[in-house]
């Protein structure tokens, strides 16, 4: 080593570190948003038709509008992008179309007028398979023919679309390749199984992209595949799905919607206020395409703000949109989104001032929070429940699950575990629906849970296998699962606990591997039957294994009943059924929490925590006499 | 020197190809996918999102895309490129890369983990110096009992503290967040503040050992200062074993931060860290692995060419 280097090196070195620092601590200061909330995570996406979750949720009403809002307060649709909600003017034919009169002044803020076809377009985007929307439901199980789209399904005589495979970049669904127009005639299996019905399997469905189908195009018989066989006159296409324009979704005129349903839907405007069915920019998405479309930069919106910056895991920084329709309506000018995970930082933050509404507060404290002013908690439209796997033994038997339900000391896990005024659950809807009455399971009794196993044949437990609890790894979990290992335990019955995170939780409820399962279910939409239709024979997120013909043939009555108060009553006899059988034991309904500034105003509490940032505003002086009271302490 | 440096970079490569392979595979042998919601998907929705995202392909053909993305000879539509690494787009934060996520959590995370680093030696060396000097008097007991408190403590624990302290009773720091040099100060703190006490303890005795030598006895019998003898000759020699323990700090000081970046909500890679493997975001998982695995080298590199320039026993080979 040369003497220079050795020489040179204390010195470098402490440059180098001095110039680490100064790098390290040369930060811009941001000013602080007028309105900072707390979204509790970093979203998925921006994208409305990728979206799930309530913290994407808030950020995408906050951007785009649908066809209504939920008004703040009673969460009613209020009219956004759609005229009127009154059903008089809107409503047709038994309660199965819509017509959508839409609002003229709305615009983008490219400039550009919102018009029926957005609506259509959007929603066509919504339902192809290759957008891969897990809330394609809102209309795929309303509208007619859009399960059909949605799920790629075809039947000879049907009207077709064929996307060729010459689309400008392979990746991007929008804008599509050549599109081709015809009627099949024709569906070719070359595994000949002679499989006919619909295809449900994985596997089977692989082979699908085999299938060969005849289409009548312009007068000429053509052949297509997705994945053709060598050396026989077959095209290949990207996608071969029913034709569009037999799904229930119309433009009359361009600012008339029209929307045909299966059934009548007597909810169907609260699904209208759902954020998945907000309309996105058409020339926005095929001039930039997935995923820089949402770039603040690039995007083009319709709803109340704009995006201001997005810093990953940070926040997102809302401004506000001046080109809203009811631009004069909405008081704040910028907003902060934070992506804190952690609820005790969370609720550091709002306790030193950074943040002025938090959901959600650590559970820890809430029995400190009681009683003050800015804490707000409301029963909500969820419920946490264990599921049984009714396919195994001893669950199959309705008496052991009926036993174990009657030994589940609900009371005692409410008033002990969770301390946060939840109510115990005997029944699977959530007591907020006002026009519904909850069926009810019978409540705690260990005596006859215990006559009720002697019945089953297992008297005292004996004869019993041990049973195991899965839930997905959290304290919270955990805690309640101890809590009825042990009433379990007083029945003779031995309990394990088994906690997988998250993905392999859900993968293995899915498969059906294990006996009983913590799930929990939040309300899609303010009615019963987003609770009770989960659990049709062979339905998507049943995982019971459990079915009940009479209880199918209800909950199909309930959507073909036109009158809501015979409707009630028809759900609230499926529901009868179900929790006289028990597949699920309910144990809770969950409440929404909310710590909000005293300054805030506009934030009403509700049951489906909905909280829209257009009715919030600040009170300035409330705001500056808050901040010197906490600066004096 | 340079021989050494190319044969570092080629180890350097076959190091991060075994991770890069190790990860890959142990990833995806855990059970449930990285599409798996809590709403079941129709089959063709199911495999649309699958064929967007290549996770149908039998593994070693997604192995072979991903390397060649990785290494940057195949765009994300697998034709050829010759170009920069591109690990893909992340399964969770579906709007972005994670060549992006990574660029926009790496500089965070790189500060936070400098001031840490340099909070440590800065208090560390003059602490481990002062006890040495003042070796079996009070101030040397209460140096050392602290650094022990303080490598006992964990930083999860320390930031509560913190927190108690500096943010509600005395408010003199933000609780958390990002944007000025005062948000970083309670963070920064808590993650040197064990490492601090390390290197305190290994100054320390550096220096005892160090303060016996002939040549320092020479030194002062040359008539030199008192401050030109122990920051001149004795620090030199002290600080060789607080060089070494560099590397193994900053592996450290990564590691350790996503705690305290949850804590104090600042928005680095750190978290990824666990996340991405709990999310099944493959992608994402393998870029904070691959990142780990490039700083912790370098910093491994660097030591050992400091520890040649500073001791000249020792050859670089």
């Amino acid at each position: 080593m040369p003497q220079t280097i050795r020489k040179l090196f204390p010195p470098a070195a402490f440059v180098a570190l001095i110039g680490a620092i100064f790098w390290a601590t040369s930060l811009g200061t941001l000013p602080p948003a007028e309105f900072t909330f707390n979204n509790g995570t970093e979203i998925k996406s921006l994208d409305p038709a990728q979206v799930t979750g309530s913290p994407e949720g808030r950020i995408v009403r906050a951007l785009f509008e649908g066809l209504y809002s939920p008004d703040a307060k009673t969460l009613e649709p209020r009219p956004a992008m759609a005229l009127t909600a009154d059903p008089k003017e809107i409503l047709t034919e038994q309660g199965k179309i819509y017509t959508f009169p839409l609002r003229r002044d709305a615009v983008w803020s490219d400039g550009k007028p919102v018009t029926a076809e957005d609506f259509r377009w959007s929603w066509q985007r919504l339902l192809h398979p290759e957008t891969g929307s897990q809330y394609h439901f809102v209309l795929s199980a309303y509208v007619v023919n859009a399960a059909k789209y949605n799920a790629g399904i075809v039947d000879p005589g049907d009207q077709v679309e064929i996307e060729l495979p010459n689309r400008p970049r392979l990746q991007q669904l929008f804008p599509r390749g050549k599109m081709l127009h015809g009627k099949l005639l024709e569906i070719e299996r070359p595994d000949a199984s002679g499989v006919s019905e619909i295809q449900t399997g994985n596997e089977k469905s692989e082979s699908k992209r085999e299938w060969i189908y005849t289409v009548q195009v312009d007068g000429v018989k053509r052949r297509f595949s997705q994945h053709p066989p060598p050396g026989q006159a077959v095209e290949k296409c990207l996608h071969l799905l029913l034709n569009f324009n037999q799904v229930g979704i119309r433009v009359l005129e361009p600012y008339r919607l029209q929307v045909e349903l299966k059934s009548p839907t007597p909810y169907f405007l609260y699904l209208m206020q759902f954020y998945v069915t907000v309309p996105v920019n058409r020339t926005c998405i095929e001039r930039f395409g997935y995923p820089d479309w949402i770039r603040p930069e690039n995007i083009v919106v319709n709803g109340p703000f704009q995006i201001d910056f997005r810093r990953l895991r940070d926040r997102i920084r809302l401004k506000k949109n001046d080109r809203y329709w009811n631009a004069s309506a909405v008081q704040l000018q910028t907003v902060d989104a934070l992506a804190v995970e952690s609820s005790s930082t969370g609720l550091n933050m709002y306790l030193v001032g950074d943040v002025d509404w938090l959901p959600s507060p650590p559970s820890e404290v809430i029995p400190h929070l009681e009683g003050r002013r800015d804490y707000h908690s409301i029963s909500s439209l969820s419920i946490y429940f264990y599921r049984l796997n009714v396919t195994r033994k001893p669950f199959d038997n309705p008496l052991v699950r009926m036993a174990l339900s009657r030994a589940i000391d609900r009371k005692r896990i409410c008033k002990a575990i969770l301390r946060a005024g939840q109510e115990p659950a005997y029944s699977l809807v959530p007591p907020v629906l006002l026009h519904y009455p909850a069926a009810q399971s019978p409540q705690y009794n260990l005596k006859a849970a215990r006559r009720l196993l002697a019945q089953a044949g297992y008297p005292g437990g004996r004869g019993l296998r041990s049973i195991e609890i899965l839930f997905n790894t959290s304290d919270g979990h955990r805690k309640i699962a101890e809590a009825i290992q042990q009433d379990w335990q007083r029945l003779g019955v031995d309990v394990r606990l088994r906690n997988l995170e998250w993905q392999t939780y859900l993968s293995t409820t899915r498969k059906m591997e294990y006996d009983v399962a913590r799930a929990g279910w939040i309300g899609d939409y303010p009615d019963p039957n987003t609770f009770l239709d989960l659990f049709v024979t062979g339905g998507v997120q049943n995982e019971t294994g459990w079915g009940n013909r009479a209880f199918d043939q209800l909950i199909d009555q309930a959507t073909q009943e036109a009158d809501p108060d015979k409707r009630m009553q028809i759900l609230h006899q499926a529901e009868e059924i179900i929790m006289g059988e028990l597949p699920v034991l309910p144990i809770y309904f969950y409440v929404s929490t909310n710590l909000v500034k005293p300054y805030v105003r506009g934030f009403f509490s509700n049951s489906q925590d909905l909280h829209p940032l257009t009715s919030i505003s600040i009170d300035k002086v409330e705001q500056k006499k808050d901040r010197s009271r906490r600066d004096g302490t | 020197m340079i021989i050494f440096l190319a044969r570092r970079f080629l180890w350097f490569l076959l190091t991060l190809w075994v991770v890069f392979t190790a990860s890959f595979f142990l990833m995806r042998a855990v059970p449930g996918g990285p599409f798996d919601g809590e709403r079941k998907l129709e089959p063709d929705v199911k495999q649309a999102i699958e064929r967007r995202y290549r996770v149908n392909e039998p593994l070693v053909k997604q192995y072979a895309y991903h390397l060649g993305m990785a290494v940057g000879v195949l765009t994300e539509e697998g034709k050829f490129r010759l170009g920069l690494p591109d690990l893909g787009p992340s399964y969770r934060i579906r709007d972005y890369s994670v060549n992006q996520i990574i660029a926009q959590g790496l500089p965070v995370s790189a500060s936070l983990g400098i001031l840490a680093l340099a909070f440590s030696l800065v208090v560390g060396l003059s602490a481990g110096i002062i006890a040495a000097l003042r070796r079996q008097t009070w101030v040397d007991t209460s140096v050392m009992l602290l650094a022990t408190t303080g490598m006992a403590v964990p930083n999860f624990w320390m930031a509560g503290v913190c927190i108690l302290l500096f943010v509600f009773m005395i408010p003199l720091f933000p609780a958390a967040g990002w944007g000025s040099v005062s948000n970083l100060v309670l963070p920064a703190f808590c993650l040197g503040a064990p490492y601090a006490a390390y290197i305190a303890r290994l100054t320390r005795t550096g220096m005892l050992e160090v303060l016996h030598q002939d040549y320092i006895r020479t030194a002062r019998a040359k008539g030199l200062t008192g401050s030109r003898v122990i920051l001149h000759h004795a620090l030199k020699g002290a600080l060789l074993p607080v060089v070494s323990f560099l590397g193994p700090a900053a592996a450290g000081i990564l590691t350790g931060s996503l705690v305290i970046e949850k804590v104090f909500h600042l928005s680095g890679i750190g978290s990824y860290f666990v996340e991405a493997a709990l999310q099944r975001d493959y992608p994402l998982a393998m870029g904070v692995v691959l990142i780990y695995t490039v700083v912790l080298y370098m910093m491994n590199v660097i030591v050992d060419i400091s520890y040649a320039i500073m001791d000249p026993r020792i050859k670089l080979q």
